[in-house]
């Protein structure tokens, strides 16, 4: 176990790796935000806000299902690659997103609604300008969970041959090499934990600017 | 032989060894989890009246916490003693289980009503009495939802558990993923996640045995974690 030889792979490997398990998670996010959010928001609507509760238990148990099992599952439908990894990885990631829209708006006081529709607000109006400002601190937070789901599911994206930093930890494993292993691990920790705090941040901001 | 037939074929010739592998699984979970509630419950309860030392232990655990799994398994097995072995599958478990336990009881122990400890320490309660008769069962709800999440996350994280040498329900995607079987990938990962349901909803059947009946909440929306 030589610390040179860490950095060496780490310069070698490491940074390309880096960019594509950036790639595969900033695309899979930006899939998962722009269909999560609209399905969020449909849901609270009627016909569909009656059956809200065993939607909203559903998405907490299909939250669990191990994304092992999520990544492979796609693997007989789609072939490997860069493509059916980014879309198991987008589907993963709008779980917390939809379940944090839907428990967000569903969590709104009615008295501020019914407020709202007092005033004179159309639906859309009381959608864009009450139900979604006060309910944005969580649905970042809902952000922030699918983003460090993503940069640690994406590691086993490897598996089915999207490349990204899973396959220094893989390889690692395999060979029984310390040094890649570690390249690999200290890299993904290192964007997980820095993708979390800025997050975290964000989420503050959000929530002092709509307040709740 | 179409794809369904080759599916179930797979499952009733292996039944053997798929059952061998979900006890393995039910094994790894439990012996992780017996560890962390023993570990995480007794830490948040010597932490419950230090709040900053909490706010850093916290830290550690949602830092943690957001490593990726097979990353962290890779870091423990660099470690050595540690090393290919059932103990850095079960270290890696209950170190992934902090933050959703530990932050459950000391939340939960901090927010049993004031006046309700008052009155127990007006009928002449020791402060060890307060904590097991009162405390400890008011926030037995958030401690079990804490205990919910924790391993229903486990069970999930366990099936990587098999590239750092577990034999569990993971073994059949790894296998099938490296030998491009999709029957025996879409076996595991459908045992996986029948597995996963069966795990959560047997938790929560617990939850509803062993909380006192009156200070149950039958808010179904209860914290799935926000994680």
């Amino acid at each position: 176990m030589g610390v040179e030889r860490l950095i060496e792979i780490m310069q070698e490997q490491g940074i390309q790796l880096l960019q594509r398990h950036l790639y595969l998670v900033f695309v899979s996010l930006f899939f998962a935000i722009v269909t999560a959010l609209p399905i969020g928001i449909l849901v609270t609507r009627p016909p569909f806000n009656k059956k809200i509760n065993q939607i909203l238990s559903f998405l907490n148990t299909a939250q669990g299902i191990p994304s092992l099992a999520v990544i492979a599952i796609f693997l007989p439908i789609m072939g490997v690659g860069v493509r059916p990894a980014i879309f198991a990885l987008s589907i993963y990631a709008l779980l917390p997103i939809a379940r944090n829209t839907v428990a967000a708006i569903n969590s709104l006081d009615p008295d501020v609604l019914e407020a709202a529709k007092g005033m004179g607000l159309s639906k859309k109006e009381i959608l864009f300008k009450v139900e979604l400002p006060l309910a944005a601190p969580i649905i970042v937070a809902g952000i922030q969970t699918a983003t460090i789901f993503t940069v640690g599911t994406a590691t086993i994206a490897h598996l089915i041959g999207a490349g990204g930093l899973g396959r220094l930890i893989f390889t690692g494993i395999a060979m029984n090499s310390p040094e890649f292993i570690l390249a690999g691990s200290l890299i993904a920790a290192a964007i997980a934990i820095t993708l979390d705090q800025l997050l975290g941040y964000f989420q503050m901001r959000v929530r002092r600017k709509f307040g709740g | 032989m179409n794809e369904l037939q080759r599916i179930a074929n797979y499952f009733t010739s292996n039944l053997d060894r798929i059952i061998g592998y979900t006890l393995e699984h039910l094994i790894l979970i439990v012996i992780a989890i017996i560890f962390s509630v023993a570990l995480w419950v007794s830490i948040g309860i010597a932490l419950r009246n230090h709040k900053n030392m909490a706010n850093g232990v916290l830290g550690v655990g949602s830092f943690i916490m957001s490593v990726p799994s097979i990353a962290l398994y890779g870091i423990l097995i660099s470690i050595p003693g540690l090393g290919l072995s059932r103990q850095s599958a079960v270290v890696g478990l209950v170190l992934y289980s902090m933050l959703p336990i530990l932050r459950n009881v000391y939340v939960a122990l901090n927010e049993v009503d004031k006046n309700i400890l008052e009155a127990a320490k007006g009928m002449g309660m020791s402060e060890g009495q307060i904590l097991r008769k009162v405390q400890l069962p008011l926030a037995l709800p958030v401690i079990l939802a804490g205990v919910r999440v924790a391993t229903v996350m486990m069970v999930g994280i366990a099936t990587l558990a098999v590239y750092i040498g577990e034999r569990n329900l993971g073994v059949l995607i790894e296998q099938g993923l490296k030998r491009s079987r999709s029957d025996m990938i879409i076996v595991g990962a459908l045992l996986v996640t029948v597995f996963v349901v069966i795990i959560d909803f047997f938790i929560g059947w617990l939850e509803k045995t062993i909380i006192s009946k009156g200070i149950q909440s039958d808010d179904p929306s209860l914290p799935g974690g926000d994680l």
